[in-house]
């Protein structure tokens, strides 16, 4: 489903060139609940922003559905992240001045195949999923922490993407909170058997992934199955 | 842009002022709100000014239509016969000759130069509302005789010390009292002050008035001519038709024939001009202050949500929705602004109206018309929205990481 050959990102700081990736090659399958874990620094962030379509690798190629996404241009890429990829980011990124209700709706609201009931309906669906339906009409500085992970990952799968990202969706939370999140997203997976893709630095959290990929200096340094590692 | 893109835009926008910073909200709409006061205000005033001279020069010296002397004339001859083919005219309410003569009031020990303006009382109701206008006493009938009306500036006020007036007067006349008039060709002649009036415009207020045919026992001229004739339009005839219908009659052959507009336009030309100069640069003044305001609240707002702005795009909302959000912000500020300057102008026209500008020359008021608000709604509300939208498209167009990483 997800296939990167070659993936190289070069930054350039003064005279000197940083290889935050330095030649990744993967295949992430339809389903699939991804770690990809190693310590600051390592290229995590990085990859993850490159697979969701957040930056531009300095070469190599990214293909999701066999489509070629180094080939899309701007409206396109925005297109392909509305309907096919969600995100779930590490300080959650909801918008302040909406309510929960809002901010779920919100990515329903742009796609042209739903009609408003049906974007009412999916957001309500949702938000009955993660047991926020009583918060709905709050604002997120109303809710906890873990409240508004929870809204985030709501947004994220409001238009039921193929493949969710995200990005130390725990570090700002309690290990309790933490549970609860990563417990979601193993429901998630099970149940529409979303392709999960997570950066983590957690050691624990390895256990909720199927199969985690460690980098060290962009490269991947193992990769492997729960409980296995492999090069 | 689709409708769905535009509605997501007009949600964010909209919340993001009902639910963000509402002090920041308030100080934008009253800043646009009385920038728009202030463009409106200046050409208001001097419009006021204009049609407050206008008014009174209509009024008081030269009604619609001024026949005047032709040059080298010293007179409009024949008045009688002239006086009744105006009057015949399609379009007249009514033309009247006047006459005027430099006099000496002398009044105790008093003296002073005035203008005497001669009249038919009757027929001068018809052109000038100077019988409305009497603050003591009462207007000239046709046929007095000896009897003055008086501008309460000549009048004077017996309280006030000659040295310490502002304007040299008779030192407090009153009606019923007796003033001598000299005309200065031999002719002296006591009067009573049958009236006193105050009109506001000081040309006719530093003058007197007396009756035509007491002129004519001054000057035998004032007979059959006049120094002037004036003529009022009836209701629905403009004055450019008046004046072509009595130059088509052959009134020109005995006199020159002008408009008000003609003759304001050639006395205050200058004025108006630097009028419109004025205005020109108290309306650039306000608009660059909206626009600056405007793009750097607009700046602010942007800058201080760049990483939201990069969540957004990273969900996937269009880059044209952010701008559009940011947009329809600075939409609802200039509306609401622009609906609060026009509160705002509508409050100082109706506090000026009762409280206009009073000068010794003349007495203004704002003069606001629905076309003046809606030209300054519009050139303000293009304003904003460049200022606005500037900012916005700019900043929508930031890559995402690096929106992100801000």
């Amino acid at each position: 489903m997800i296939e990167i050959s070659e993936l190289r990102k070069t930054y350039r700081m003064g005279d000197v060139e940083v290889n935050a990736l330095d030649g990744i090659n993967l295949e992430i399958a339809k389903g699939e609940f991804l770690g990809i874990m190693g310590a600051s620094g390592s290229g995590k962030t990085t990859l993850l922003h490159m697979l969701g379509l957040l930056d531009e690798p300095t070469s190599g190629k990214i293909t999701i559905d066999d489509v070629d996404v180094g080939r899309l241009n701007d409206y396109e890429k925005t297109q392909f992240r509305l309907y096919k990829l969600g995100y779930v980011f590490q300080d959650y990124a909801l918008v302040p001045d909406l309510t929960v209700m809002e901010n779920v709706s919100l990515p329903a609201m742009l796609r042209l195949d739903r009609t408003d009931e049906q974007t009412q309906a999916g957001s309500f669906e949702v938000l009955q999923k993660i047991g926020l339906c009583d918060r709905r009409d709050h604002l997120p500085r109303e809710l906890s922490g873990g409240q508004q992970q929870r809204v985030s990952i709501a947004r994220a799968m409001v238009n039921k993407p193929d493949i969710l990202f995200a990005d130390e969706p725990c570090a700002n939370l309690d290990s309790e909170n933490s549970r609860l999140v990563l417990e979601l997203f193993k429901e998630i997976n099970e149940e529409f058997h979303q392709t999960i893709v997570m950066v983590s630095h957690e050691d624990w959290h390895k256990n909720y992934f199927h199969r985690i990929i460690k980098l060290k200096d962009g490269k991947i340094v193992s990769d492997g199955t729960n409980g296995s590692s492999a090069h | 842009m689709g409708k769905k893109e535009l509605k997501v835009a007009f949600l964010l926008a909209l919340r993001s002022l009902q639910r963000g910073s509402r002090s920041s909200v308030i100080l934008t709409i009253l800043i646009i709100g009385m920038c728009f006061t202030n463009m409106i205000f200046l050409p208001s005033m001097f419009n006021g000014i204009g049609q407050s001279i206008t008014r009174q020069v209509v009024d008081y010296e030269v009604g619609n239509v001024l026949v005047s002397p032709k040059s080298g004339d010293k007179y409009v001859a024949d008045i009688h016969a002239t006086l009744d083919l105006i009057n015949g005219m399609p379009g007249v309410e009514r033309a009247t000759p006047h006459f005027t003569k430099g006099a000496t009031l002398k009044y105790r020990q008093r003296v002073l130069g005035v203008s005497v303006r001669a009249i038919s009382p009757n027929d001068e109701k018809f052109i000038s509302p100077l019988y409305t206008k009497m603050v003591a006493g009462s207007y000239l009938g046709d046929a007095d005789i000896g009897e003055v009306i008086i501008g309460r500036p000549v009048a004077g006020d017996a309280s006030i010390r000659q040295e310490d007036e502002f304007q040299a007067s008779l030192g407090g006349v009153r009606v019923g009292d007796s003033i001598t008039i000299d005309y200065g060709n031999g002719y002296v002649k006591d009067y009573r002050v049958k009236g006193i009036y105050f009109t506001g415009w000081s040309q006719a207020d530093s003058a007197v008035y007396v009756t035509y045919t007491d002129m004519a026992l001054v000057d035998p001229k004032a007979l059959d001519n006049a120094e002037s004739i004036t003529v009022k339009a009836k209701p629905g005839y403009s004055e450019k038709f008046i004046k072509n219908e009595l130059l088509a009659y052959g009134v020109g052959g005995s006199g020159k024939v002008q408009t008000t507009a003609d003759l304001l336009s050639k006395s205050m030309g200058r004025a108006l001009q630097s009028f419109a100069i004025i205005n020109m640069v108290s309306l650039v003044v306000s608009i660059i202050i909206t626009t600056v305001v405007l793009f750097i609240v607009i700046t602010i707002k942007t800058l201080s949500s760049r990483k939201q702005i990069g969540i957004l795009k990273a969900i996937g909302v269009d880059k044209e929705v952010i701008m559009h959000n940011y947009g329809f912000q600075v939409i609802i500020l200039g509306i609401l602004g622009i609906i609060l300057g026009i509160f705002l102008t509508l409050i100082l026209a109706a506090y000026m109206a009762v409280n206009p500008i009073v000068t010794p020359e003349w007495s203004a008021t704002l003069y606001v018309t629905p076309l003046d608000l809606f030209i300054n709604s519009v050139i303000l509300f293009i304003a904003a929205v460049v200022a606005g939208y500037v900012p916005a498209y700019q900043i929508s167009r930031e890559d995402i990481q690096t929106a992100m990483r801000s």
